[in-house]
Protein backbone atom coordinates (compact mmCIF):
# COMPACT_ATOMS: atom_id res chain seq x y z
CA UNK A 1 0.00 0.00 0.00
CA UNK A 2 2.46 2.16 0.97
CA UNK A 3 5.10 1.66 -2.07
CA UNK A 4 5.75 4.91 -4.03
CA UNK A 5 4.30 5.31 -7.06
CA UNK A 6 6.25 4.62 -10.45
CA UNK A 7 7.41 7.59 -11.88
CA UNK A 8 6.31 9.01 -15.17
CA UNK A 9 8.98 11.11 -15.97
CA UNK A 10 12.33 11.57 -14.88
CA UNK A 11 14.21 15.14 -15.57
CA UNK A 12 17.76 14.88 -14.93
CA UNK A 13 19.80 18.06 -14.95
CA UNK A 14 17.87 19.71 -17.68
CA UNK A 15 18.88 22.86 -18.99
CA UNK A 16 17.41 25.33 -21.54
CA UNK A 17 19.21 28.22 -23.46
CA UNK A 18 17.12 30.73 -25.42
CA UNK A 19 19.58 32.25 -27.30
CA UNK A 20 22.28 32.82 -24.44
CA UNK A 21 20.59 33.22 -21.83
CA UNK A 22 20.22 29.91 -19.44
CA UNK A 23 16.06 30.03 -19.01
CA UNK A 24 16.52 26.66 -16.82
CA UNK A 25 19.34 26.30 -14.92
CA UNK A 26 19.37 22.46 -14.14
CA UNK A 27 16.46 20.62 -12.69
CA UNK A 28 16.50 17.28 -11.40
CA UNK A 29 12.73 16.10 -10.39
CA UNK A 30 10.61 12.73 -11.02
CA UNK A 31 7.17 13.24 -11.50
CA UNK A 32 5.15 10.29 -10.23
CA UNK A 33 2.36 8.66 -12.37
CA UNK A 34 -1.27 9.86 -11.96
CA UNK A 35 -0.63 12.45 -9.66
CA UNK A 36 -1.37 16.08 -10.20
CA UNK A 37 2.33 18.10 -9.69
CA UNK A 38 1.49 22.02 -9.47
CA UNK A 39 4.45 24.23 -10.18
CA UNK A 40 4.40 27.26 -8.67
CA UNK A 41 6.86 30.44 -8.99
CA UNK A 42 7.18 34.09 -9.49
CA UNK A 43 6.94 35.42 -13.10
CA UNK A 44 10.39 34.50 -15.07
CA UNK A 45 10.95 31.78 -13.20
CA UNK A 46 10.90 29.36 -15.95
CA UNK A 47 7.98 27.47 -15.59
CA UNK A 48 6.30 27.67 -18.88
CA UNK A 49 9.82 26.65 -20.06
CA UNK A 50 9.83 23.97 -18.39
CA UNK A 51 6.32 22.91 -19.21
CA UNK A 52 7.13 23.28 -23.30
CA UNK A 53 10.23 21.54 -22.61
CA UNK A 54 8.05 18.06 -21.91
CA UNK A 55 6.63 17.86 -25.20
CA UNK A 56 9.15 19.61 -27.29
CA UNK A 57 7.37 22.73 -27.70
CA UNK A 58 10.43 24.69 -27.29
CA UNK A 59 11.69 23.32 -30.41
CA UNK A 60 9.59 25.32 -32.64
CA UNK A 61 11.34 28.65 -31.29
CA UNK A 62 14.64 30.08 -32.88
CA UNK A 63 18.08 29.45 -31.04
CA UNK A 64 16.67 27.61 -27.97
CA UNK A 65 18.76 24.26 -27.12
CA UNK A 66 18.58 21.77 -23.69
CA UNK A 67 21.30 20.33 -21.99
CA UNK A 68 20.48 17.14 -19.85
CA UNK A 69 17.81 14.40 -20.47
CA UNK A 70 13.93 14.13 -19.79
CA UNK A 71 13.10 10.25 -19.47
CA UNK A 72 9.30 9.51 -20.40
CA UNK A 73 8.51 6.16 -19.04
CA UNK A 74 12.31 5.72 -18.89
CA UNK A 75 12.81 6.89 -22.61
CA UNK A 76 14.82 9.72 -23.46
CA UNK A 77 12.58 12.38 -25.28
CA UNK A 78 15.62 14.36 -26.70
CA UNK A 79 17.47 11.39 -28.34
CA UNK A 80 17.83 12.68 -32.22
CA UNK A 81 15.99 9.35 -32.77
CA UNK A 82 12.77 9.64 -30.66
CA UNK A 83 9.92 10.71 -32.54
CA UNK A 84 8.43 13.93 -31.68
CA UNK A 85 4.66 13.64 -33.36
CA UNK A 86 3.89 10.25 -31.10
CA UNK A 87 5.70 12.04 -27.61
CA UNK A 88 3.02 14.88 -28.57
CA UNK A 89 0.46 12.81 -28.53
CA UNK A 90 1.29 11.07 -25.45
CA UNK A 91 2.06 14.35 -23.71
CA UNK A 92 -0.97 17.01 -23.74
CA UNK A 93 -1.05 20.62 -23.28
CA UNK A 94 -3.13 23.06 -22.58
CA UNK A 95 -2.01 26.58 -22.64
CA UNK A 96 -2.46 30.14 -21.03
CA UNK A 97 -5.28 31.67 -23.35
CA UNK A 98 -7.88 28.93 -24.81
CA UNK A 99 -7.10 28.32 -28.23
CA UNK A 100 -9.95 26.63 -29.78
CA UNK A 101 -9.38 26.12 -33.79
CA UNK A 102 -11.46 28.23 -36.54
CA UNK A 103 -14.16 24.86 -36.93
CA UNK A 104 -16.40 23.46 -35.28
CA UNK A 105 -16.96 21.96 -31.35
CA UNK A 106 -16.99 18.62 -33.21
CA UNK A 107 -13.63 19.11 -35.14
CA UNK A 108 -12.03 20.58 -33.11
CA UNK A 109 -12.52 17.49 -30.47
CA UNK A 110 -11.40 15.28 -33.13
CA UNK A 111 -8.33 17.12 -34.59
CA UNK A 112 -6.20 14.82 -32.78
CA UNK A 113 -7.72 11.43 -33.37
CA UNK A 114 -8.48 12.25 -37.16
CA UNK A 115 -4.51 12.73 -37.45
CA UNK A 116 -3.92 9.08 -36.15
CA UNK A 117 -6.21 7.78 -39.00
CA UNK A 118 -9.80 7.25 -37.07
CA UNK A 119 -12.16 7.92 -39.73
CA UNK A 120 -15.48 6.06 -38.78
CA UNK A 121 -18.23 8.46 -37.88
CA UNK A 122 -19.23 6.30 -35.16
CA UNK A 123 -16.12 6.01 -33.20
CA UNK A 124 -15.56 9.63 -33.93
CA UNK A 125 -18.81 10.46 -32.38
CA UNK A 126 -18.07 8.21 -29.12
CA UNK A 127 -14.81 10.19 -29.01
CA UNK A 128 -16.34 13.36 -29.40
CA UNK A 129 -19.33 12.34 -26.35
CA UNK A 130 -16.84 10.92 -24.17
CA UNK A 131 -14.31 13.62 -24.35
CA UNK A 132 -16.44 16.03 -23.63
CA UNK A 133 -18.48 14.44 -20.78
CA UNK A 134 -14.90 13.80 -19.07
CA UNK A 135 -14.09 17.72 -19.40
CA UNK A 136 -17.53 18.89 -18.17
CA UNK A 137 -18.66 20.64 -21.46
CA UNK A 138 -20.98 17.86 -22.98
CA UNK A 139 -24.26 19.60 -21.36
CA UNK A 140 -23.79 22.53 -22.78
CA UNK A 141 -23.00 22.15 -25.95
CA UNK A 142 -24.06 18.40 -27.20
CA UNK A 143 -26.78 20.55 -28.68
CA UNK A 144 -24.47 22.30 -31.06
CA UNK A 145 -21.52 20.26 -31.71
CA UNK A 146 -21.41 21.44 -35.62
CA UNK A 147 -21.12 25.24 -34.29
CA UNK A 148 -18.20 27.26 -34.41
CA UNK A 149 -15.64 26.54 -31.22
CA UNK A 150 -14.45 30.03 -31.54
CA UNK A 151 -18.23 31.42 -30.22
CA UNK A 152 -17.65 29.67 -27.09
CA UNK A 153 -16.64 31.65 -23.98
CA UNK A 154 -13.51 31.43 -22.65
CA UNK A 155 -14.13 28.86 -20.09
CA UNK A 156 -15.88 26.67 -22.18
CA UNK A 157 -13.45 27.13 -24.94
CA UNK A 158 -10.59 25.69 -22.33
CA UNK A 159 -12.63 22.58 -21.47
CA UNK A 160 -13.36 22.41 -24.97
CA UNK A 161 -8.71 22.52 -25.03
CA UNK A 162 -8.60 19.83 -22.31
CA UNK A 163 -11.25 17.99 -24.51
CA UNK A 164 -9.30 17.69 -27.68
CA UNK A 165 -6.76 16.85 -25.09
CA UNK A 166 -8.80 13.87 -23.49
CA UNK A 167 -9.61 12.88 -27.26
CA UNK A 168 -6.26 11.12 -28.20
CA UNK A 169 -6.53 7.84 -27.04
CA UNK A 170 -2.45 8.07 -26.89
CA UNK A 171 -2.65 10.79 -24.18
CA UNK A 172 -0.92 9.66 -21.18
CA UNK A 173 0.68 12.86 -19.73
CA UNK A 174 -1.34 16.60 -19.47
CA UNK A 175 0.32 19.44 -19.48
CA UNK A 176 -1.20 22.42 -18.42
CA UNK A 177 0.14 25.93 -18.80
CA UNK A 178 -1.78 28.52 -15.96
CA UNK A 179 -4.85 27.25 -17.56
CA UNK A 180 -7.56 29.06 -15.66
CA UNK A 181 -5.68 32.58 -15.90
CA UNK A 182 -7.73 33.98 -17.54
CA UNK A 183 -11.08 32.17 -16.61
CA UNK A 184 -14.04 32.86 -14.31
CA UNK A 185 -14.04 31.61 -10.62
CA UNK A 186 -16.93 28.63 -11.85
CA UNK A 187 -15.19 27.91 -14.97
CA UNK A 188 -12.05 27.29 -12.88
CA UNK A 189 -13.50 24.80 -10.77
CA UNK A 190 -14.84 22.78 -13.42
CA UNK A 191 -11.96 22.91 -14.28
CA UNK A 192 -10.14 22.29 -11.51
CA UNK A 193 -12.47 18.83 -10.73
CA UNK A 194 -12.14 17.25 -14.24
CA UNK A 195 -8.19 17.16 -12.75
CA UNK A 196 -9.18 15.71 -9.49
CA UNK A 197 -10.93 13.59 -11.65
CA UNK A 198 -8.62 12.65 -14.54
CA UNK A 199 -5.43 12.11 -12.24
CA UNK A 200 -6.62 8.29 -11.87
CA UNK A 201 -6.10 8.09 -15.76
CA UNK A 202 -3.57 10.55 -16.60
CA UNK A 203 -0.36 12.31 -15.12
CA UNK A 204 -0.87 15.57 -14.91
CA UNK A 205 1.84 18.58 -14.30
CA UNK A 206 -0.44 22.12 -13.58
CA UNK A 207 1.78 25.37 -14.06
CA UNK A 208 -0.52 27.86 -11.99
CA UNK A 209 0.50 31.69 -10.90
CA UNK A 210 -2.07 31.47 -8.02
CA UNK A 211 -0.78 29.27 -5.01
CA UNK A 212 -4.27 28.78 -3.78
CA UNK A 213 -5.04 26.59 -6.98
CA UNK A 214 -1.86 24.30 -6.33
CA UNK A 215 -3.28 23.94 -2.83
CA UNK A 216 -6.45 23.19 -3.99
CA UNK A 217 -5.68 20.57 -7.01
CA UNK A 218 -1.86 19.29 -6.31
CA UNK A 219 -0.31 16.33 -5.08
CA UNK A 220 3.02 17.69 -4.59
CA UNK A 221 4.24 20.79 -6.01
CA UNK A 222 7.17 21.77 -6.93
CA UNK A 223 8.45 25.61 -6.22
CA UNK A 224 10.48 27.09 -9.46
CA UNK A 225 12.91 30.33 -8.71
CA UNK A 226 14.73 32.27 -11.62
CA UNK A 227 15.43 28.88 -13.48
CA UNK A 228 16.24 27.06 -10.64
CA UNK A 229 13.86 24.29 -8.70
CA UNK A 230 14.09 25.50 -4.99
CA UNK A 231 12.22 22.42 -3.54
CA UNK A 232 9.39 19.75 -4.39
CA UNK A 233 7.33 17.52 -2.23
CA UNK A 234 3.87 16.78 -0.82
CA UNK A 235 1.46 19.97 -1.38
CA UNK A 236 0.49 20.22 2.09
CA UNK A 237 4.37 20.25 3.65
CA UNK A 238 5.28 22.73 0.48
CA UNK A 239 2.68 24.81 2.21
CA UNK A 240 3.15 24.78 5.74
CA UNK A 241 6.70 23.37 6.54
CA UNK A 242 8.69 23.60 3.35
CA UNK A 243 12.44 23.04 3.85
CA UNK A 244 14.05 26.25 2.18
CA UNK A 245 13.42 29.78 3.13
CA UNK A 246 12.03 31.33 -0.30
CA UNK A 247 9.68 29.10 -0.71
CA UNK A 248 7.75 29.69 2.59
CA UNK A 249 8.28 33.81 1.59
CA UNK A 250 6.69 32.74 -1.80
CA UNK A 251 3.88 30.57 -0.56
CA UNK A 252 2.94 32.50 2.33
CA UNK A 253 2.56 35.41 0.17
CA UNK A 254 5.77 37.84 1.20
CA UNK A 255 7.49 38.60 -2.56
CA UNK A 256 6.25 37.16 -6.33
CA UNK B 1 0.38 80.42 -37.73
CA UNK B 2 -1.31 77.78 -36.05
CA UNK B 3 -4.37 76.18 -37.79
CA UNK B 4 -6.61 75.19 -34.72
CA UNK B 5 -7.44 71.63 -34.32
CA UNK B 6 -11.06 72.44 -35.62
CA UNK B 7 -10.64 73.89 -38.74
CA UNK B 8 -7.85 70.83 -39.52
CA UNK B 9 -10.67 68.46 -38.93
CA UNK B 10 -12.82 70.45 -41.32
CA UNK B 11 -9.78 70.39 -44.10
CA UNK B 12 -8.88 66.81 -43.55
CA UNK B 13 -12.33 65.73 -44.41
CA UNK B 14 -12.69 67.88 -47.10
CA UNK B 15 -9.75 67.08 -48.91
CA UNK B 16 -9.41 63.42 -47.98
CA UNK B 17 -13.34 63.65 -49.29
CA UNK B 18 -12.17 65.62 -52.62
CA UNK B 19 -9.88 63.07 -53.15
CA UNK B 20 -12.13 59.75 -53.14
CA UNK B 21 -15.39 61.41 -54.81
CA UNK B 22 -12.25 62.74 -57.85
CA UNK B 23 -11.15 58.82 -57.80
CA UNK B 24 -14.70 57.44 -57.99
CA UNK B 25 -15.44 59.80 -60.52
CA UNK B 26 -12.62 58.91 -62.48
CA UNK B 27 -13.61 55.26 -62.37
CA UNK B 28 -16.89 55.50 -62.49
CA UNK B 29 -16.36 58.08 -66.23
CA UNK B 30 -14.53 55.66 -67.89
CA UNK B 31 -16.73 52.72 -67.07
CA UNK B 32 -19.86 54.42 -68.13
CA UNK B 33 -17.73 55.88 -71.13
CA UNK B 34 -16.77 52.35 -72.76
CA UNK B 35 -20.49 50.74 -71.46
CA UNK B 36 -22.25 53.68 -73.50
CA UNK B 37 -19.95 53.38 -76.58
CA UNK B 38 -19.67 49.76 -76.48
CA UNK B 39 -23.16 48.25 -74.79
CA UNK B 40 -25.20 48.81 -78.11
CA UNK B 41 -22.57 46.75 -80.03
CA UNK B 42 -23.35 43.51 -77.48
CA UNK B 43 -25.93 41.58 -78.63
CA UNK B 44 -26.31 37.66 -78.12
CA UNK B 45 -25.33 37.48 -82.13
CA UNK B 46 -22.30 39.21 -81.48
CA UNK B 47 -20.96 37.43 -78.49
CA UNK B 48 -21.68 33.57 -80.06
CA UNK B 49 -20.13 33.86 -83.49
CA UNK B 50 -17.09 33.82 -84.84
CA UNK B 51 -15.97 37.24 -86.39
CA UNK B 52 -15.78 38.11 -90.67
CA UNK B 53 -13.20 40.02 -92.22
CA UNK B 54 -10.97 40.42 -89.32
CA UNK B 55 -13.35 41.71 -87.44
CA UNK B 56 -15.12 44.46 -89.20
CA UNK B 57 -17.87 42.77 -88.70
CA UNK B 58 -19.28 39.20 -86.80
CA UNK B 59 -18.70 38.81 -83.09
CA UNK B 60 -16.31 37.79 -81.24
CA UNK B 61 -16.65 33.85 -79.86
CA UNK B 62 -13.49 32.96 -79.89
CA UNK B 63 -11.53 35.76 -78.05
CA UNK B 64 -14.45 35.12 -75.70
CA UNK B 65 -12.90 31.68 -75.30
CA UNK B 66 -9.68 32.80 -75.62
CA UNK B 67 -10.24 35.61 -72.81
CA UNK B 68 -11.20 32.65 -70.39
CA UNK B 69 -8.60 29.61 -71.26
CA UNK B 70 -5.74 32.04 -71.21
CA UNK B 71 -5.61 33.36 -67.78
CA UNK B 72 -7.45 30.40 -66.55
CA UNK B 73 -4.23 27.95 -67.57
CA UNK B 74 -2.11 30.75 -66.32
CA UNK B 75 -3.41 30.67 -62.69
CA UNK B 76 -3.68 26.92 -62.90
CA UNK B 77 0.50 26.82 -63.56
CA UNK B 78 1.15 29.52 -60.90
CA UNK B 79 -1.31 28.99 -58.01
CA UNK B 80 0.02 25.79 -56.99
CA UNK B 81 4.07 27.10 -57.41
CA UNK B 82 2.88 30.33 -55.93
CA UNK B 83 0.94 28.86 -52.94
CA UNK B 84 4.07 26.18 -52.45
CA UNK B 85 6.66 28.75 -52.42
CA UNK B 86 4.93 30.83 -50.25
CA UNK B 87 4.22 28.01 -47.99
CA UNK B 88 7.97 27.06 -47.70
CA UNK B 89 9.19 30.77 -47.30
CA UNK B 90 6.96 31.20 -44.25
CA UNK B 91 6.19 27.15 -43.04
CA UNK B 92 9.79 25.73 -43.90
CA UNK B 93 12.46 28.14 -43.44
CA UNK B 94 13.61 31.09 -40.77
CA UNK B 95 14.31 34.08 -42.24
CA UNK B 96 17.85 34.35 -43.52
CA UNK B 97 19.41 35.64 -46.46
CA UNK B 98 18.25 33.12 -49.04
CA UNK B 99 14.23 33.73 -48.15
CA UNK B 100 15.04 37.50 -48.04
CA UNK B 101 16.99 37.23 -51.67
CA UNK B 102 13.96 35.29 -52.90
CA UNK B 103 11.56 37.92 -51.45
CA UNK B 104 13.58 40.86 -53.00
CA UNK B 105 13.39 38.84 -56.33
CA UNK B 106 9.64 38.64 -56.33
CA UNK B 107 9.25 42.12 -55.09
CA UNK B 108 11.56 43.30 -58.57
CA UNK B 109 9.89 40.69 -60.19
CA UNK B 110 6.41 42.03 -59.65
CA UNK B 111 7.51 45.71 -60.92
CA UNK B 112 8.69 44.73 -64.84
CA UNK B 113 6.96 46.05 -66.92
CA UNK B 114 4.93 43.22 -68.73
CA UNK B 115 5.54 43.89 -72.41
CA UNK B 116 9.64 42.25 -71.46
CA UNK B 117 7.72 39.06 -69.81
CA UNK B 118 6.55 38.97 -73.05
CA UNK B 119 9.85 39.51 -74.80
CA UNK B 120 11.19 36.46 -72.82
CA UNK B 121 7.86 34.37 -73.43
CA UNK B 122 8.63 34.60 -77.10
CA UNK B 123 12.59 34.26 -76.98
CA UNK B 124 12.35 31.50 -74.32
CA UNK B 125 8.77 29.17 -74.98
CA UNK B 126 7.99 30.44 -78.38
CA UNK B 127 11.46 30.20 -80.10
CA UNK B 128 14.14 28.51 -77.96
CA UNK B 129 11.61 25.64 -76.92
CA UNK B 130 9.55 25.93 -80.70
CA UNK B 131 6.53 26.04 -78.64
CA UNK B 132 5.15 28.78 -81.32
CA UNK B 133 2.79 30.93 -80.59
CA UNK B 134 0.06 29.02 -78.34
CA UNK B 135 -2.23 29.20 -75.63
CA UNK B 136 0.46 27.33 -73.55
CA UNK B 137 2.99 29.82 -74.19
CA UNK B 138 0.91 32.26 -73.18
CA UNK B 139 -0.24 30.62 -70.29
CA UNK B 140 3.12 30.06 -69.19
CA UNK B 141 4.49 33.70 -69.63
CA UNK B 142 1.01 35.36 -67.81
CA UNK B 143 1.85 32.77 -65.05
CA UNK B 144 5.51 33.72 -64.94
CA UNK B 145 3.63 37.54 -64.73
CA UNK B 146 1.04 36.83 -61.70
CA UNK B 147 3.57 34.46 -59.60
CA UNK B 148 4.50 37.53 -57.71
CA UNK B 149 1.18 38.84 -56.88
CA UNK B 150 0.43 35.44 -55.44
CA UNK B 151 3.44 34.95 -53.99
CA UNK B 152 3.35 38.27 -51.90
CA UNK B 153 -0.32 38.02 -51.12
CA UNK B 154 -0.64 34.39 -49.85
CA UNK B 155 3.03 34.97 -47.72
CA UNK B 156 1.37 37.92 -46.11
CA UNK B 157 -2.22 35.75 -45.56
CA UNK B 158 -0.75 32.70 -43.92
CA UNK B 159 1.95 35.01 -42.02
CA UNK B 160 -1.32 36.54 -40.79
CA UNK B 161 -2.42 33.06 -39.59
CA UNK B 162 -2.36 33.16 -35.52
CA UNK B 163 1.02 31.15 -34.06
CA UNK B 164 -1.33 30.25 -31.36
CA UNK B 165 -3.11 27.81 -34.21
CA UNK B 166 0.18 26.26 -35.07
CA UNK B 167 1.11 25.92 -31.62
CA UNK B 168 -1.89 23.68 -30.92
CA UNK B 169 -1.90 21.95 -34.09
CA UNK B 170 1.61 21.01 -33.01
CA UNK B 171 1.02 20.00 -29.75
CA UNK B 172 -1.86 17.73 -30.73
CA UNK B 173 0.89 15.58 -32.29
CA UNK B 174 0.29 17.00 -35.94
CA UNK B 175 3.29 17.33 -38.14
CA UNK B 176 4.15 20.49 -40.24
CA UNK B 177 3.02 19.41 -43.03
CA UNK B 178 -0.63 18.47 -41.01
CA UNK B 179 -0.68 21.78 -39.91
CA UNK B 180 -0.08 23.68 -42.70
CA UNK B 181 -2.71 21.69 -44.61
CA UNK B 182 -5.61 21.74 -42.03
CA UNK B 183 -4.95 25.23 -40.19
CA UNK B 184 -2.64 27.34 -41.71
CA UNK B 185 -3.95 26.50 -45.65
CA UNK B 186 -7.76 27.24 -44.35
CA UNK B 187 -7.06 29.95 -42.39
CA UNK B 188 -5.36 31.47 -45.22
CA UNK B 189 -7.12 31.10 -48.37
CA UNK B 190 -9.35 34.44 -48.25
CA UNK B 191 -5.82 36.12 -48.48
CA UNK B 192 -5.09 33.28 -51.09
CA UNK B 193 -7.96 34.22 -52.80
CA UNK B 194 -7.44 38.00 -53.20
CA UNK B 195 -3.78 37.18 -54.35
CA UNK B 196 -5.58 35.14 -57.33
CA UNK B 197 -8.56 37.60 -58.00
CA UNK B 198 -5.50 40.13 -58.71
CA UNK B 199 -3.54 37.88 -60.78
CA UNK B 200 -6.68 36.84 -63.01
CA UNK B 201 -7.29 40.87 -63.50
CA UNK B 202 -3.76 41.06 -64.38
CA UNK B 203 -3.90 38.55 -66.81
CA UNK B 204 -7.36 39.21 -68.50
CA UNK B 205 -6.28 42.97 -68.58
CA UNK B 206 -2.97 41.78 -70.47
CA UNK B 207 -2.81 42.66 -74.16
CA UNK B 208 1.75 43.30 -75.24
CA UNK B 209 2.59 39.96 -73.16
CA UNK B 210 -0.21 37.88 -74.61
CA UNK B 211 0.49 39.08 -78.05
CA UNK B 212 3.84 37.94 -78.39
CA UNK B 213 3.05 34.81 -76.66
CA UNK B 214 -0.44 33.29 -77.67
CA UNK B 215 -0.42 34.88 -81.09
CA UNK B 216 -3.46 36.70 -82.22
CA UNK B 217 -5.41 34.08 -84.62
CA UNK B 218 -9.04 34.20 -84.72
CA UNK B 219 -9.35 30.61 -84.88
CA UNK B 220 -11.04 28.55 -82.58
CA UNK B 221 -8.34 27.14 -79.94
CA UNK B 222 -8.44 23.33 -79.66
CA UNK B 223 -5.42 22.13 -78.40
CA UNK B 224 -3.29 24.27 -75.62
CA UNK B 225 -0.61 24.14 -78.70
CA UNK B 226 -3.46 26.35 -80.61
CA UNK B 227 -2.71 30.53 -80.77
CA UNK B 228 -5.44 32.08 -79.70
CA UNK B 229 -6.76 35.74 -79.74
CA UNK B 230 -7.63 37.29 -75.89
CA UNK B 231 -10.59 40.41 -75.67
CA UNK B 232 -7.91 42.69 -74.76
CA UNK B 233 -5.53 41.49 -77.85
CA UNK B 234 -8.59 41.74 -80.31
CA UNK B 235 -9.52 45.33 -78.91
CA UNK B 236 -6.36 46.32 -79.57
CA UNK B 237 -6.13 44.83 -82.89
CA UNK B 238 -9.17 46.73 -84.14
CA UNK B 239 -8.63 50.44 -82.50
CA UNK B 240 -4.78 50.40 -83.45
CA UNK B 241 -5.64 49.18 -87.37
CA UNK B 242 -8.39 50.86 -87.46
CA UNK B 243 -10.50 47.74 -88.13
CA UNK B 244 -13.90 48.50 -86.71
CA UNK B 245 -14.02 51.22 -83.80
CA UNK B 246 -17.89 49.59 -82.85
CA UNK B 247 -16.68 46.57 -82.54
CA UNK B 248 -13.78 47.24 -80.61
CA UNK B 249 -15.82 49.24 -77.89
CA UNK B 250 -18.51 46.60 -77.39
CA UNK B 251 -15.52 43.74 -76.67
CA UNK B 252 -14.28 46.80 -74.39
CA UNK B 253 -17.53 46.60 -72.79
CA UNK B 254 -17.80 42.72 -72.50
CA UNK B 255 -14.34 42.73 -71.27
CA UNK B 256 -15.12 45.10 -68.22
CA UNK B 257 -18.27 43.38 -67.65
CA UNK B 258 -16.21 39.80 -67.41
CA UNK B 259 -13.77 41.25 -64.85
CA UNK B 260 -16.70 42.58 -62.83
CA UNK B 261 -18.09 39.44 -62.69
CA UNK B 262 -15.24 37.66 -61.92
CA UNK B 263 -14.41 39.68 -58.95
CA UNK B 264 -18.31 39.57 -57.94
CA UNK B 265 -18.53 35.58 -58.30
CA UNK B 266 -14.77 35.21 -56.26
CA UNK B 267 -15.63 37.70 -53.24
CA UNK B 268 -19.04 35.76 -53.03
CA UNK B 269 -17.30 32.80 -52.91
CA UNK B 270 -14.98 33.46 -50.35
CA UNK B 271 -17.66 35.16 -47.92
CA UNK B 272 -19.66 32.98 -48.20
CA UNK B 273 -16.49 30.11 -47.28
CA UNK B 274 -15.75 32.38 -43.92
CA UNK B 275 -19.28 32.81 -43.09
CA UNK B 276 -19.32 28.74 -43.10
CA UNK B 277 -16.57 28.76 -41.04
CA UNK B 278 -17.63 31.46 -38.36
CA UNK B 279 -21.00 29.77 -37.80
Amino acid sequence: MNQPPPIKIAIKNFRVFQGKEEALRGVTLDVPANRVLGIIGPAGSGKTTFLRALNRLNDLSPDTHIEGQVLLDGEDIYHPEYDVVSLRKRVGMLFALPVALPMSIYENVVYGPRLSGIRKRAQLDEIVERSLTSAFLWDEVKDRLQMSGLRLSGGQQQRLCLARVLAMDEAEVILLDEPCSGLDPISTAKIEDALTLLKSKYTIILVTNNTKQAARVADDTAFFLLGELVECGPTKKIFTVPDDKRTNEYVTGRFG
Amino acid sequence: MRISPKVAQILAVAVLGAATLLTLVVLVFVIVFVLVKGLPGVTWQFLSTAPLDMGKSGGIFPTLVGTVLLPLLAIAIALPLGVGTSVYLTEYTRENRFTQALRFGTDCLAGIPSIIFGLFGFIFFVVMLRMGWCLLSGALTLAIMVLPTIIRTSEEAIRAVPNAYREVSFSLGATRWETVLRVVLPNALPGIVTGVILGIGRSIGETAAVIFTAGSSLRMPTTVFDSVRTMSVHFYILAREGISNENAYATAAVLIISVLLINLVAYTMMHRFIAKRAK
